[in-house]
């Protein structure tokens, strides 16, 4: 099995891997076409909206007297990320000059949104039916709620308190690369430290990854599932929508999304509604905009005390894992960083710096505005401990002495040295010692000496 | 400016501020050379570019203000109209249109009003000095509201010829827009080159432009003015081919190549004074009256 990599991947890459057939299928959708449009880098962006009303291909070259000499790699970037998600369509002539074309759905997509605006599929709920909708700071708690339990479930099922209603196999496809299944129980692996020490809308992006990955084994076409992903971007938060509305695939994909705090689910009289949540809305958004980060809460002290003010138990077990904690009043979760606790999260392999930018990005508001937001002596103190770990490096060697004299010594030297595998050399007793993977070399090197 | 900068987001975030020209003597016909297109024409263009706009980031947003004969107002803000509700209400008509027709009919009405009062001679420019000062307000506004703000920038969609009486106006407006390096981008739809906009531009760091072929206004606005801040650094965008300097006198309110400036507080006249009709320096030969200062001030203040 492949290693499962933990990066905050855009989904804008994984549209781009798919294949050509299915991302040309994609765009008859002019949510999608809109989507992809704002995830372009800003140059791409114009260079998209420029072309959409030019008919004929446009030659590479007349396209680089656009940009000035400073902003070519940009330039470059531009173009090759609108070629990866084929909105512009590569057209080579008889005379081999290349030229670009926009994709034709793409275009008449997007010219239609040029003049109509944007028209959701669906309307939300008429104000004349008198429900109580939850306010955005509700429906924010809910989400945060419904995530919370669901990460917890993810790490330690025993610990959670209500489950969500994936389904056992479905859970083990989320968990597979974050746990590993040992004899003492399953235990987080490196790169479920990683996943649990990563912001909110990061972690959803790894969840949705694994969703759509997973979704041909269930029958589900990943294409369809992108871009009823994305379309639900593009609903306003807070506004209720009839379930109707969508179809049979839909209708089963929302009740997952349900589980993750991705919408609410709201029965009405006669109708049930969906209402999508702030993380629906920021699905689309760029992942480097710091405005969806949630609020601090962890203020550390010079003496390596660490205050957590939070009752989620989530928050706990994610201390957990590089502190010791002491005790758990109401609203306040008391630990200490010690060596012993760090080298356990090293073993584990987080590393110093995962730590300290959690510290940091995760600081309380009060203690966020100072500079630096975690006192230095322990950002300093977690980087050592880190280093004392790595004080002895190993390195295979051979070690070579009884040199016949002088001459072939300094010779031997001056080859290893050469070969850049010299590590220690004794003149006086005349014996060095040379990397191991140069050691053939090196063999065959004094046989010739001898001759 | 450290203050602002580090407020901005990182991405291609903008604000952009629309002008529009709603000089009725402009659009009337009389006006009309060749090449130049009607006002639903002109609109339909401009739609199209303030939704081409609102596509390429979530975040952007656009304003629109009208710049009339004898007034000026808002008439579409994008953040303040939620843009789903009544998307469907009157037949296929987008919200954005809607909602902006409407506003600029009741605009023109009342512009009519005020018109009724006097009859200005001859064709009249539009109150330019207006719209800008009320673009940069609003510029200040979301300056000082929120803890992030998209960049902003104006966009000046002029036909009518400029007004020298409006010139100090004008010229305050550009100062204080390149205080807060708001550029001021200008696209003259008119028959004439405006010398305003072309100092505006070029003293805030904007583009202007005279498209000759009016027809494609669209691809003109999508293809310079659409550009956001960041990207224009990279991008060959329109240069300035000359810019006219010229100022106009604070007398006359002409618009001049020479004259007589006043030595204490700059100001611009086309004929020699005794007295700076500004400041109240009194100018003339080496040796002046004796009046003292307090005098010659409460002498320009009864003036």
């Amino acid at each position: 099995m492949p290693q499962v990599k933990i990066i905050a991947k855009n989904f804008m890459d994984m549209v781009a891997a798919l294949p050509a057939m299915k991302l040309d299928k994609l765009y008859d959708n002019t949510f999608i076409c809109e989507a992809v449009l704002r995830s372009l880098p800003p140059l791409a962006k114009k260079y998209a909206l420029q072309m959409l009303y030019i008919d004929v291909p446009v030659p590479v070259k007349s396209m680089e007297e656009w940009v000035l000499p400073d902003g070519f790699s940009k330039h470059r970037v531009a173009i090759d990320r609108l070629i990866q998600l084929r909105v512009f369509i590569e057209n080579t002539d008889r005379k081999r000059e290349t030229s670009y074309l926009l994709h034709p759905k793409f275009k008449s997509n997007l010219q239609k949104y040029l003049v109509y605006g944007g028209v959701l599929p669906r309307e939300p709920m008429p104000s004349n039916i008198t429900v109580r909708l939850p306010t955005l700071e509700e429906l924010d708690a809910y989400a945060l709620e419904q995530w919370e339990c669901f990460l917890l479930q993810l790490i330690s099922s025993s610990h959670a308190e209500r489950l969500t209603n994936f389904s056992p196999s479905m859970m083990k496809v989320f968990q597979r690369g974050l746990l590993s299944q040992r004899e003492k129980g399953p235990r987080l692996t490196e790169s479920g430290f990683q996943f649990l020490l990563m912001d909110t809308n990061a972690q959803l992006w790894y969840i949705i990854r694994e969703y759509i990955s997973n979704s041909e084994d269930r029958g589900l076409d990943p294409a369809d599932l992108i871009s009823f992903l994305l379309e639900l971007s593009f609903h306003a938060t807070g506004e209720a929508y009839n379930i109707n509305t969508l179809t049979e695939i839909q209708r089963s994909i929302i009740k997952d999304l349900a589980d993750l705090g991705v919408v609410k689910l709201q029965q009405g009289r006669k109708e049930s509604w969906f209402i999508p949540t702030k993380l629906a809305t920021n699905l689309s958004v760029s992942l480097s905009d710091s405005s969806s980060r949630k609020q601090g809460l962890v203020v550390v002290e010079t003496n390596f005390r660490m205050y957590a003010y939070s009752s989620s138990k989530l928050h706990c077990e994610i201390l957990r894992l590089f502190s010791r904690v002491e005790y758990q009043l109401p609203n306040l979760i008391v630990g200490a960083i010690t060596k012993e606790s760090l080298y356990n999260a090293f073993e584990n392999g987080i590393t110093a710096e995962q730590i300290i930018s959690f510290l940091q990005q995760n600081a309380h508001p009060r203690v966020a505005e100072k500079i630096p937001s975690v006192p230095e002596n322990v950002t300093d103190q977690i980087r050592l401990w880190e280093t004392d770990l790595n004080r002895v490096e190993m390195i295979p060697s051979h070690l070579y002495d009884e040199f016949p004299s002088k001459g072939v010594f300094e010779a031997a030297c001056e080859f290893a040295r050469e070969n850049g595998g010299l590590l220690w050399e004794d003149p006086k007793k005349m014996r060095i010692v040379v990397k191991g993977e140069i050691h053939m070399q090196m063999r065959e090197f004094l046989r010739h000496q001898k001759q | 400016m450290a203050s602002i900068t580090s407020k901005l987001y990182s991405d291609d975030v903008s604000l952009l501020v629309v002008l529009l020209d709603t000089n009725p003597f402009l659009w009337s016909g009389e006006n009309t050379t060749t090449n130049s297109l009607s006002f639903p024409k002109f609109l339909t263009h401009v739609f199209s570019f303030l939704n081409s706009i609102l596509l390429l980031n979530q975040l952007n947003q656009v304003v629109v203000i009208a710049t009339g004969l004898n007034s000026c107002d808002y008439i579409y803000d994008s953040s303040s109209s939620p843009t789903t509700v009544e998307s469907l209400e009157n037949g296929r008509m987008p919200a954005l249109c809607s909602k902006l027709l409407q506003n600029l009919e009741e605009f023109l009405a009342r512009d009519q009003e005020l018109n009724k009062d006097e009859s200005p001679p001859g064709i009249a420019s539009s109150l330019l000095s207006g719209s800008l000062s009320l673009a940069l307000c609003y510029i200040q506004k979301v300056f000082r509201s929120g803890p992030l703000h998209p960049q902003p920038r104006i966009l000046c969609l002029q036909g009518s010829s400029d007004g020298p009486e409006q010139y100090v106006a004008i010229m305050n407006a550009i100062f204080s827009a390149q205080r807060s390096m708001v550029p001021i981008d200008a696209c003259v739809i008119g028959a004439q080159h405006s010398a305003f906009l072309q100092q505006a531009s070029y003293i805030t760091g904007g583009v202007y432009l005279k498209p000759p072929q009016l027809d494609g206004l669209f691809q003109y606005l999508s293809t310079v003015f659409s550009t956001d801040l960041q990207s224009r650094s990279f991008l060959q965008l329109p240069k300035p081919v000359g810019v006219d300097f010229r100022a106009s006198c604070f007398c006359h309110k002409k618009t001049i190549d020479m004259g007589y400036i006043c030595s204490v507080c700059l100001s611009i006249f086309c004929k020699h004074h005794k007295k700076c009709s500004t400041c109240g320096s009194v100018f003339g030969q080496a040796h002046s009256s004796a009046t003292t200062t307090s005098d010659r001030k409460r002498k320009t203040t009864e003036s």
